[in-house]
């Protein structure tokens, strides 16, 4: 019973660091942690041992390993003498961890490395131009409004309405063909 | 402290009686040939770079209250299609603070352009929002960061040149990863296709 208990402890800590140092939620700190998953144990070694599983997660993830580099790093790491080793359990419940969140985490790592704004979102709409208050027929046919959604990590979006007409819009997707192209050309190679 | 300025365009007027006579003049000359309906909009970076190359240091708040206030006076002067003499006129009748020879580029220039101006106002659609004057692209490929040694991640960057409805040119950029990429060609595949059938 023990055992199990251990188990899901361990889990839930990992789980807890991914939450707060990735996964950006700003619910978890390191006192729910011990309060919810090791309530009996001392202030000193529950921070001990935080730490330990903090600074191993952030070695895996920082060299993005592979099934096999996560093996033989874990092998090292519970062969390890005096108190700077993990147990079994610990390799084990590490192991299980990353098997089931390397991509999120990997995810996030990404997000965070990107400074430029990304596209949050993207709504557009066709409409067809019939009068103007100017009588002109010059601007007629249809019209596309496009409104982008744009935005940093941690900032709010700021939104970019642009309005195209035919002519525009092939020219465009004349751009992104290229882009296409040169995508093909490069990430076949990877 | 120092005082507040009693009126914000008086400074406005300082700084455009700092340029050099021909400096004023070719940033008029790109303003007025954007009005008369030659180019697609007002391209500060532009103008900063020739205010730059001349030696005139001038914050980006500050070219751009320049650029404002002359857009502004010469699209009321096309409206009200008056003369070069009444255009002086109505800029001393605003602010005491006008050099002579500003003024004089300015009636010469508007002497010279400012019917072209006026006519090409009736012509001119107003009611838009911005439009996209020309798109730049970029294929990158994250390779390694202090937070992760090998991204590997390919994305497109997008530099989009925009004309909004004041006229003035502005940039806008962004990062896609290459299935946002394909979702955003998708996106404008399916706009071209129902533009077709409307």
């Amino acid at each position: 019973m023990a055992d199990v208990d251990a188990v899901k402890s361990l889990s839930g800590l990992l789980n807890g660091i991914a939450q707060k140092v990735y996964y950006n939620n700003s619910d978890i700190t390191e006192e729910l942690l011990k309060t919810e998953l090791y309530p009996e144990l001392p202030q000193e070694e529950f921070k001990a041992l935080h730490e330990k599983m903090k600074g191993l997660l952030k070695s895996i993830a920082t060299a993005d390993m592979d099934h096999a580099q996560l093996e033989a790093f874990l092998t090292a790491q519970t062969k390890k003498q005096g108190g700077g080793g993990v147990s079994a359990e610990q390799a084990a419940a590490l192991s299980r961890f990353w098997k089931s969140q390397h991509i999120r985490v990997r995810e996030s790592l990404l997000a965070q490395s990107r400074w430029e704004p990304s596209l949050r979102g993207l709504s557009w709409r066709v409409d067809l131009q019939t009068a103007t208050s100017r009588g002109d027929a010059a601007h007629s046919g249809p019209v596309a409004l496009m409104e982008l959604e744009l935005g940093r990590v941690g900032q709010d979006s700021e939104f970019v309405c642009l309005e195209f007409d035919e002519a525009k819009i092939n020219q465009v997707l004349k751009k992104m063909t290229e882009i296409q192209e040169s995508i093909d050309r490069i990430v076949h190679r990877t | 402290m120092p005082a507040a300025e009693s009126c914000a365009s008086n400074n406005v007027v300082d700084n455009i009686c700092r340029l050099s006579p021909d400096l004023l003049a070719e940033a008029c000359q790109h303003i007025l040939t954007y009005l008369q309906g030659q180019t697609r909009g007002v391209d500060s970076a532009e103008i900063c770079d020739r205010f730059q190359s001349a030696g005139v240091r001038l914050d980006h708040e500050a070219l751009q209250d320049i650029i404002r206030f002359l857009l502004l006076t010469f699209r009321s002067g096309g409206k009200s299609n008056i003369s070069g003499d009444e255009l002086v006129s109505k800029l001393e009748e605003s602010s005491n603070k006008w050099s002579k020879a500003s003024l004089q580029v300015l009636h010469k220039l508007w002497s010279e352009h400012g019917a072209l101006v006026h006519t090409q106002q009736d012509v001119q659609a107003v009611l838009s929002i911005g439009q996209l004057v020309d798109m730049q692209w970029k294929l990158g490929m994250a390779v390694s960061s202090d937070s992760c040694r090998s991204l590997n991640s390919p994305y497109v960057t997008l530099l989009l040149k925009i004309v909004e409805p004041s006229g003035q040119i502005c940039q806008r950029s962004f990062e896609m990863t290459i299935p946002q990429f394909q979702n955003f060609h998708k996106q404008f595949k399916e706009i071209a296709a129902v533009m077709e059938t409307v």
